[in-house]
């Protein structure tokens, strides 16, 4: 597949690029709508936790402009309630109403919905909305949701423990007993968002008959599409969902969301347009939040600093109701799946729980639980070398798998299939000068009213996950595949349909070059379309790092198979033999006699019977076809981020001063995009570690819905990356991609703390919790000096 | 009360004028009266960027004020940076250094980066930096925007 | 977020201010640069029904010297006090500040009194407002009075202006030649929203601390002038005994607020931090 590469693993530039710098890219909000459009506002709870006793919507509905206001009761007749489909034992189900009928379980969760003229007169009607709430007590904290007695947020989960897995070997409580050395420790990691600077938005425009074309920031067309008719009882085929330009994703707009269902079915019902648009603060309220959790990990290691066996408890908070489609269970079963990293522990127990509480529902934000189950493995693998008054990089180095071993299937299952977990942890530290730091390290660290410090996160990355992965997760209606159409146009030109959607990594251009190299095309005569139901095959669509490897791979399959018919017919046309015709350039030509060739129009002409030459016996009309692909399980990457921190001794802000990467993703597509992948998961990653947090008071009151208050990482904030790669081709699958979507967030939460962790080891402070704000910085100081004294 | 008046404002070098209510925002002004989508909201409230365009020849946070208390300036948006056949040599820049990729901050972006460099022909990273703190990305991690407002200025200085 | 349906009107002069402020006091907001009042208004957390604008009011845009002062119109942009050669010169400890103050987008529009009226509690201005002794200039259509900083910041978000009545201009004291003064903050962000801050200001002669003044923000409700640290300067050598006593005595003076940013143990500490910053020869100007 793919013989000669002359576009994979270029630097090509992209071609969204011009467009979207003249100020032409559309977005949901940059369509234009026509002049009947209704808008969509919501009325959200102000409470974590109430009932519903009434709701007068008279006044609300008087206002000038308003068509109407509909309560959950309304919208229960158009939707049905939602349901995360898990299965899974020890998962317990539940249902969400689109909008509230009864019971609010989170403050921003819709109890009402506005229909009107505008987007100005719908915040206007939202206000009249008139709801009288019975004020429940609400269980906020993952620690105390589930101790007896809480509030329990769904009458069906007893305790709000909704989901419990354990696994254990055999050997584990004997690897424990054995071993010289155990150190246990608590990690607790804080809320956090994917905060796009596009907010959420959708448009619902009804066509003839029942047909309707659906506009939304969405990541997963399809799985929404199919959804809108489960839920609605639609026909799915009558439903065109289309993605315009998405202003990020992250993950966050990989969720089916309620306003979702509500605009669809609202414009059915009034056979009008209908849009609805979010604003920031209900951005941070309701879009679904992530990391909240809790790791309690137990190493048994030896006198080396192997470790003989791992122990952990994972508790994750999964909000108020488990979302589509990936329900709250994808982080707590993602951080215990994954903890064992690139390392070679095969005696392994955990119990991973998913807790409900009264705030925003949990889903899958960049990353998914591993920057929290590395912040936990890899914060053990210091602690080990402190322990043991050993350098930390070679604790790491004497636990993982070595190359020479892969592949190599780990304790719960996952195969590693290639990989270069020592190589890229090697060359990462002769990157940032590992050994000249640590030589010139004083053992109190501090240099210029600064404690120094160097943070390694040496991990695995989960990607490509197919069908099996997603089984093994528990997401029993999860495809798993994606699909692909490559087409050469009668005029030659090729055009190429894939089941994924962008929100900015480049698809146009990444996925146009996998297809010229499949077909043997020119790169500019490719171009690609996505993100349309209408136009593209079905597929799992884009999230968890997948669409180099699933979209790749269903491109290469496609594209073969069309370039073996250009083969075919070109060797009828040639009087040559099919084996010696190569397909290259765009041309199809006798290999050694270039100038007895077709170009792919002529073969085109033969293929749509526009010339006079018939095809070959048993060939069909057409030049086109279509693949799927499924990776088996999950496709893993690897990569190592080393941070070197300062921690300011008198105001304790932290400054990242150098930040290197060695990354394997695998087959690169396009360095360059791979790298601008690495450079923004980084950034969110270092805003995780140190300053965002999304907090909730003991009541469920949201603090911080405003990035006045819940503040993201700016140019100053952030230093620059060096990076660098390694390409150990995947041999599961096709193509040999890798995702990198997420690495750079998985590898900076880590590095990052680790290296606070180092600045301030010799002050006894321990570093298991973030973010880092200096303020809790100063606290952590504080405390270690009292427990010195 | 709240009746509509007539606003009439330059941009890009063209007069338009249109009736707006008081309370309509120059961000929405710009994009639903005048159809101008280039410049986006973020958050409203004056922190992301996003929405920043020129008024008077000087950044603003379009989100940040009304159609009607600008009547009479001066906009520039990003759909009047570029010519018919070429891009602006900022916007080019961000091109061939891969400075965006989802595309939605990027015009406030080009707006700040345009005020830095009539200020400041040749900045350094750290000057680079600071001017472009109070404009959010969530996708790039700004290293290559900043290499792309360095060669920006090159360019630019090149030309003249 | 879109406010809520208000009235405009956009005076040519003071004068037209002032008649509209008479006749629609509470229900109506001044709109200068907007970028405090707007982002409030998109919130709906303030909803004026009327909104009367000064950017038409040139009368309202001078930088001028009176006397021992500067006097800030209340039209006077951020950016052009920045610009400003006369606040560079008059007012270092201001030109020290500007900076810090929102970013660029903001201070092109927002303003020097706007600020000041708003009254954010980690806000820069209003500190230095208090550092510089300055004088508030208050008009309304029937008179004039003044109210000295120290008066004016009353509470979060909260001034001594009464409904009705206009801060026209804001009079900072001219900071003498030889006055060394400093203006530094610090966040969660290295550039932002500050958690704490100080302005500070020393009169020095034969080594000696002659005049102290020093304000905070991130220390109360409000900005607020520590007279117990400049008690504690005045009258030394500023050395290292003087610092820690400086620093013993702003760590007693402050209450400070607790928020998602900060607790108060962190702003306590960080303002001593600030001010040994500030007293260090180094980060001054």
């Amino acid at each position: 597949m793919a013989d000669n590469m002359r576009f994979i693993g270029q630097d090509v530039l992209r071609r969204e690029d011009e467009y979207l710098l003249r100020g032409q890219g559309r977005f949901v909000d940059d369509l234009v709508v026509p002049t009947d459009t209704l808008h969509l506002g919501f009325v959200l709870s102000p409470h974590a936790h109430a009932r519903i006793a009434a709701i007068d919507v008279a006044q609300a509905a008087a206002l000038d402009g308003v068509v109407a206001v509909l309560t959950g009761d309304d919208i229960a007749e158009f939707v049905q309630p939602i349901v995360a489909e898990i299965e899974f034992p020890g998962y317990i189900r539940h249902g969400r109403d689109v909008v509230a009928r009864d019971i609010v379980r989170f403050v921003g969760e819709a109890v009402a919905v506005a229909v009107c003229e505008s987007a100005y007169v719908a915040q206007d009607a939202i206000e009249l909305v008139d709801v009288d709430y019975e004020i429940l007590p609400a269980a906020v904290r993952l620690e105390t949701a589930t101790d007896p007695g809480m509030p329990q947020v769904h009458a069906e989960i007893d305790n709000n423990l909704i989901f419990e897995g354990r696994f254990t070997t055999d050997g584990v409580d004997a690897a424990f007993a054995g071993a010289p050395h155990v150190l246990k420790e608590r990690f607790r990691s804080g809320r956090v968002g994917g905060v796009p600077i596009e907010p959420r938005g959708c448009l619902a425009i009804p066509e003839h008959g029942d047909s309707l074309l659906f506009y939304s920031s969405t990541q997963v067309p399809h799985l929404l599409r199919t959804a809108l008719a489960q839920y609605t009882g639609a026909d799915e085929s009558k439903i065109r969902v289309v993605v315009p330009e998405v202003g990020g994703g992250f993950g966050t707009k990989a969720q089916i969301y309620p306003e979702e269902f509500v605009t669809f079915a609202l414009a059915r019902h009034f056979r009008q347009p209908v849009k609805w648009m979010q604003d920031r603060r209900e951005e941070l309220l309701t879009d679904i939040h992530a990391r909240d959790h809790l790791y309690e990990v137990e190493v048994a290691f030896d006198d080396d600093g192997v470790v003989q066996g791992l122990r952990a408890e994972i508790w994750t908070n999964g909000g108020a109701y488990s979302t589509l489609p990936f329900g709250c269970t994808l982080e707590t079963t993602g951080g215990a799946r994954m903890i064992v990293g690139p390392y070679r522990i095969t005696e392994y127990a955990y119990v991973a729980r998913a807790v409900a509480t009264h705030t925003a529902p949990a889903g899958a934000y960049r990353g998914v639980a591993q920057p929290t189950c590395f912040m936990a493995i890899e914060g053990m693998m210091d602690r080990i070398a402190r322990a043991l008054k050993l350098d930390p990089a070679e604790v790491r180095l004497r636990n993982m798998v070595p190359t020479a071993e892969l592949p190599w299937t780990n304790v719960v299952g996952v195969r590693y299939d290639t990989g270069s977990f020592v190589e890229s942890l090697q060359r990462a530290m002769t990157m940032i000068d590992y050994s000249g730091f640590r030589t010139r390290q004083p053992a109190d660290r501090l240099v210029d009213g600064k404690y120094r410090g160097i943070g390694i996160c040496s991990f695995t990355e989960v990607s490509g996950t197919g069908a099996p992965g997603w089984r093994a997760r528990g997401l029993v209606r999860m495809p798993g595949f994606d699909s692909g159409i490559v087409k050469v146009e009668p005029t030659g030109k090729v055009t190429a349909y894939v089941s994924h959607a962008h929100a900015g990594q480049g698809h146009y251009t990444t996925f146009a070059q996998v297809v010229a190299d499949a077909l043997g095309a020119d790169l500019e005569d490719v171009n690609i379309i996505e993100g349309d139901t209408a136009a593209t095959p079905y597929g799992t669509n884009t999230f968890a790092s997948r669409s180099a490897v699933t979209g790749g791979g269903a491109l290469l399959r496609a594209g073969d198979k069309v370039k073996q018919k250009i083969r075919r017919i070109a060797a009828d046309m040639l009087e040559a033999a099919v084996e010696d015709v190569v397909v290259e350039g765009g041309r199809a030509y006798v290999a050694g006699v270039a100038q007895h060739g077709l170009s792919f129009k002529q073969v085109a002409e033969t293929a749509y019977a526009m010339n006079n030459q018939s095809l070959p016996e048993g060939e069909t009309f057409g030049l086109e076809d279509t693949d799927f692909y499924d990776p088996p399980l999950v496709t893993m990457a690897n990569a190592v981020h080393i941070a070197q921190v300062a921690v300011d001794a008198a105001d304790c802000r932290v400054e990242i001063e150098r930040y290197v990467v060695v990354h394997d993703c695998g087959r690169i597509i396009n360095p360059t995009i791979v790298d601008g992948q690495i450079q923004g998961g980084i950034a969110q990653g270092i805003g995780e570690a140190l300053m965002e947090e999304m907090v909730y008071d003991d009541m469920g009151q949201f603090q911080n819905a405003t990035l006045l208050d819940y503040l993201l990482p700016t140019s100053e904030d952030l230093p620059n990356f060096e990076i660098e790669h390694i390409e150990s081709p995947s041999i599961d699958n096709v193509g040999g991609f890798k995702g990198v979507g997420e690495g750079g967030l998985i590898g900076a939460v880590p590095a990052v703390l680790n290296g606070v962790a180092d600045a301030l080891c010799d002050l006894g402070v321990n570093i298991n919790r973030k973010p880092l704000k200096p303020s809790v910085i100063l606290k952590l100081m504080r405390e270690a000096r009292e427990r010195q004294t | 009360m709240t009746g509509k008046t007539e606003v009439s404002v330059t941009v890009n070098g063209r007069k338009r004028h249109a009736m707006v209510e008081p309370r309509m925002l120059l961000v929405d002004f710009l994009r639903h009266e005048l159809g101008m989508t280039g410049t986006h909201i973020g958050c409203e409230h004056g922190v992301c960027g996003a929405c920043t365009v020129l008024l008077d020849g000087r950044t603003a946070r379009s989100c940040l004020h009304f159609a009607v208390a600008v009547d009479g300036a001066e906009i520039e948006t990003v759909e009047g940076m570029a010519g018919r056949d070429q891009l602006h040599p900022i916007q080019e820049a961000f091109h061939q250094h891969h400075a965006l990729q989802c595309g939605y901050c990027t015009a406030g972006f080009l707006m700040t980066t345009v005020e830095l460099l009539k200020r400041d022909p040749d900045p350094d990273e750290a000057d680079i930096r600071r001017a472009l703190t109070n404009n959010v990305c969530r996708c790039t991690g700004y290293a290559n925007i900043i290499k792309a407002v360095a060669a920006a200025a090159a360019a630019i200085r090149a030309q003249s | 977020m879109k406010p809520a349906p208000f009235d405009f009107r956009a005076p040519p002069d003071l004068a037209g201010v002032l008649d509209l402020l008479a006749e629609y006091g509470e229900d109506s907001r001044v709109l200068a640069g907007g970028q405090s009042l707007v982002p409030l208004m998109n919130l709906r957390m303030v909803q004026p029904a009327m909104l009367i604008s000064i950017n038409r009011c040139d009368d309202l845009d001078t930088i001028a010297r009176q006397d021992d002062r500067l006097i800030c119109g209340a039209r006077v942009r951020q950016a052009a006090a920045e610009e400003s050669e006369l606040v560079q010169q008059d007012c270092p400890l201001l030109a020290a500040a500007l900076p810090y103050v929102g970013g660029q987008a903001n201070r092109n529009r927002g303003t020097v009194c706007g600020s000041l009226a708003h009254a954010d509690p980690l806000a820069e201005l209003p500190a230095v407002a208090l550092a510089l002794d300055a004088e508030m200039h208050v008009a309304t259509r029937s008179g004039r009075r003044r109210i000295a900083a120290r008066d004016f910041f009353v509470g979060e978000l909260d001034t001594a202006l009464q409904p009705g009545e206009f801060l026209e201009a804001v009079a900072f004291q001219r900071q003498d030649a030889d006055e060394r003064c400093a203006f530094l903050e610090l966040g969660n962000r290295r550039h932002g929203f500050a958690v704490a801050g100080l302005a500070l200001r020393l009169g020095v002669q034969s080594g000696r601390c002659v005049m102290a003044s020093v304000a905070v923000m991130g220390g109360g409700a409000t900005a607020r002038r520590i007279s117990a640290v400049e008690a504690a300067l005045e009258g030394t050598l500023i050395d290292e005994i003087a610092v820690a006593a400086a620093v013993a005595a702003l760590s007693e003076a402050v209450v400070p607020p607790v928020d998602v940013h900060a607790d108060a143990e962190y702003r306590r500490h960080a303002l001593g931090v600030l001010l040994e910053r500030a007293l260090r020869s180094e980060e001054e100007r």
